[in-house]
């Protein structure tokens, strides 16, 4: 949230509404977490202290890799012409680091708010203890962006990357839900957990003991400022040309007949242009890892929600289909909203070859299928695998209904393509490139293509009846079809109009700073 | 597609970017089998007129007409007889380049086994190593100029648009263009071109035009060109560069 909106009044006033609203949210979360801080009694605060800093430290750390926007950051490239000093650039980095973590910051300042407010806590402690505490996740969130830079510049290694984050942040969760919530307990316990960052800085904030706590914050800060040092440093040193080429080929066997299969039901122009689609896709690691993280990410955290995964009734929403919705969802910048942002100027070649572009919109769509119906596949051989408890229909209804949804998700998705085309670098594994009022217009339009899903399970719920739900399916189907019928017709024909805009907007590059 | 008409004919041509005009007033007949250089400063519209000519850039007004055909009405069909080399590389990077030059050749309707031969061919010819499975990402600068080259050459084209061609390219490479491209000129071919190598194409064209400021200052036929007493260069400085060489910084 927060990023720079182009566009007309309109569509600012309305981003800043959202961001009103969004801040609002995390002020309020502020608020009631200082008021909370203030009134509480220090046994009290031993439990639930360390729970909200650990929670602090989990979102600033993990949240900009989970939902791939890592704020605003240095492109070292381009400024390291420059005479700047390695130290002078570390600190503008840091104090990017905190665009990513406004919403954190709100939170603690209201607890130390409540903190400096509550009389069972020495006043003079909470400062210096969420001081420090704010320092160490600044240096740890530069290292560790500097770090999953490098990596994920890496190819395989940055699958392993992304696995090992998503384990990570679905830790806590899985020991809840594992029966293992002794373990999750004994990281936010006081005593059991006193050194690790939160605890110590829980510690010291409330007085429970100064020396300890002071000395276990102090060497971690003292290790998280070495270690995103380092790591930054490193970062403007490392070439990242030369660790793509390293593993950067073309296609195996196996991926070659995968590439290939269009040709066996399509002809020419339209089967070469959806076969690039699936080459150009495959090989972009942003799109890898967010397709990695679709069944990967989506099938643990969607877990505990539907634990079983069976129906509750003609109504319920079976654990497939949340998860396949949630991987589409995942996959949608790329592969619907922003069709052509890893093309960039490429783009232009498919304005001058001698092919109807109407053909071009098609195969990227059906590329954008094709990967939907694998992440569908991959998620329910993974509920197979974790012995979900699934019917055929289950099975079905997950298809219906992803495909159903990437009727409505296509339709936006042709439009936005050609109205707010933004370019995206595929290496670049992390990020978000959607313009602010593009992402106004998401967030209006998702109520819209997912109502329609959602009115047959509310009907089926309603009535208790399964074929009420395959009828308002059926319909949504067709209606999803007309629209997407309609959609790339005006599309094609606004990009006849648009030509020179969007290639303008494909071409640009980004500047010293990037919000990717 | 008459014969005896132009390769390329352009008529009062205009672009209007704002309130400024990229082109104004363009009026060009390259005929069929010529070598055409267009030539002018940075900012003087060439790329422009490449744009409007491919039906990238509509103009403002004008008219345009391809192998006698009018662009952008028959735009498909036009297209499928000219070969572009943009002047940024604009290739499709997840590629490898033989992937590429079979989609360009199957998208200039090329059977899919005659666009992975040829695509073969002009990767040894360009000396980009057909055998190679190396994504596009990873080539230099010349390379991409090479292989959108091989690109442009795959379906035969009847007129070449070429913007900055030989930009990048180290010298062997530049002269197996050049040399292709002449013989494609001697089977037939047009060839239209930028460069701001003026030896280049002093040594390579038949006629040449230059562009100042969007507008037409200088057409004629190297021939003639060769006869008065001034070179390609003095007549470009003197058209274009005359102003500029009196600007100094009193600092510098």
């Amino acid at each position: 949230m927060g990023r720079a909106v182009s566009g007309g009044s309109g569509a600012r006033v309305l981003a800043g509404i959202l961001w009103i609203v969004w801040y609002g949210l995390w002020a309020f979360l502020g608020v009631a977490a200082g008021i909370y801080a203030g009134m509480a009694s220090k046994d009290e605060l031993e439990f639930i202290l360390p729970a909200i800093l650990m929670g602090t430290c989990l979102f600033w750390q993990l949240a900009p890799i989970l939902t791939t926007d890592a704020g605003a950051s240095l492109n070292v490239r381009k400024i390291l012409v420059y005479p700047i000093s390695d130290g002078e650039l570390f600190v503008v980095e840091l104090l990017l680091r905190l665009t990513t973590a406004l919403e954190v910051l709100l939170v603690l300042g209201g607890t130390l708010i409540g903190l400096l407010l509550n009389p069972a806590v020495p006043h003079w402690l909470p400062v210096p203890a969420i001081s420090i505490f704010i320092a160490f996740n600044l240096f740890l969130s530069t290292g560790l962006r500097s770090l999953l830079e490098r990596l994920m510049a890496i190819r395989h290694v940055r699958e392993v990357v992304v696995l090992l984050t998503v384990a990570c942040a679905a830790l806590p969760q899985l020991l809840a839900v594992s029966g293992r919530a002794h373990a999750l307990r004994r990281l936010l316990s006081f005593r059991q957990s006193g050194l690790l960052p939160w605890a110590a800085a829980a510690r010291l904030a409330i007085g429970d003991a100064v020396a300890l706590p002071v000395l276990g914050l102090c060497a971690f800060t003292a290790a998280a400022y070495v270690f995103g040092r380092l790591q930054f440093r490193r970062s403007l040193r490392f070439d990242s040309t030369a660790a793509r080429s390293a593993g950067s080929t073309g296609s195996g066997r196996w991926t070659e007949r995968f590439y290939r299969w269009p040709a066996a039901l399509f002809s020419d122009p339209l089967a070469a242009l959806f076969e690039k689609e699936l080459r150009t896709l495959a090989r972009a690691p942003r799109f890898r890892i967010v397709f990695l993280m679709g069944f990967s990410f989506g099938a643990i955290i969607w877990w505990p929600l539907m634990h079983g995964g069976g129906h509750s009734g003609p109504g319920g929403v079976s654990y497939p289909v949340v998860v396949s919705g949630y991987a589409m969802l995942l996959l949608s910048e790329v592969a619907f909203w922003n069709q052509f942002g890893f093309d960039r100027s490429a783009a232009q070649l498919y304005f001058s070859a001698p092919v109807p572009f109407s053909l071009v919109v098609r195969a990227k769509n059906l590329a954008g299928v094709t990967f939907v119906a694998l992440e569908i596949a991959l998620i329910l051989t993974l509920c197979t695998a974790l012995r979900v408890r699934m019917t055929l229909s289950n099975v079905f209804e997950a298809v219906l209904v992803t495909l159903t949804l990437a009727l409505f998700f296509l339709s936006v998705g042709n439009l936005s393509s050609i109205y707010q085309p933004r370019p995206l670098n595929p290496e670049h594994s992390w990020g978000r490139s959607s313009a602010g009022r593009f992402q106004v217009y998401m967030l209006l339009l998702f109520p819209v293509m997912v109502g329609p899903i959602a009115l047959a399970y509310v009907a089926a719920w309603f009535w208790q009846s399964r074929a009420l739900w395959y009828g308002i399916l059926g319909a949504d189907a067709l209606v999803g079809a007309a629209c997407y019928c309609f959609a790339t017709a005006a599309a094609v024909a606004a990009a006849g109009k648009r030509k020179e805009e969007f290639l303008s907007a494909l071409g640009q590059s980004g500047g010293p700073f990037t919000v990717e | 597609m008459t014969d005896g008409t132009p390769a390329i004919a352009v008529r009062d041509l205009r672009k209007v970017y704002g309130d400024k005009a990229a082109v104004d007033g363009l009026t060009l007949a390259v005929p069929r089998g010529c070598f055409f250089g267009f030539l002018g400063p940075n900012g003087a519209g060439k790329t422009t007129t490449i744009r409007m000519l491919i039906g990238l850039a509509p103009p403002t007004s004008g008219a345009i007409e391809i192998l006698g055909l009018p662009m952008p009405e028959r735009g498909l069909e036009i297209k499928r007889h000219i070969g572009v080399v943009p002047d940024e590389s604009v290739l499709f990077d997840r590629l490898t380049g033989g992937e590429f030059l079979e989609f360009a050749g199957r998208m200039y309707g090329l059977d899919r086994r005659v666009a992975v031969e040829r695509a073969r061919e002009l990767l040894n010819l360009f000396e980009l190593d057909a055998g190679s499975r190396k994504l596009i990402v990873e080539y230099s600068k010349g390379m991409r100029k090479r292989l959108a080259m091989a690109a442009a050459l795959i379906h035969r084209p009847q007129v070449f648009l070429l913007d900055e061609p030989f930009e990048g390219v180290d010298a062997v490479g530049a002269r197996m263009m050049k040399d292709l491209l002449t013989d494609q000129v001697r089977q037939g071919a047009t060839v239209f071109l930028t460069s701001h190598v003026l030896e280049v194409v002093e040594r390579l064209c038949d006629s040449v035009a230059i562009i100042h400021q969007g507008r037409l200052v200088m057409e004629g036929s190297m021939a003639a060109l060769r006869e008065g007493s001034e070179t390609l260069e003095d007549a470009f400085v003197r058209l274009v560069g005359a102003e500029r060489m009196q600007d100094k910084l009193d600092w510098l």
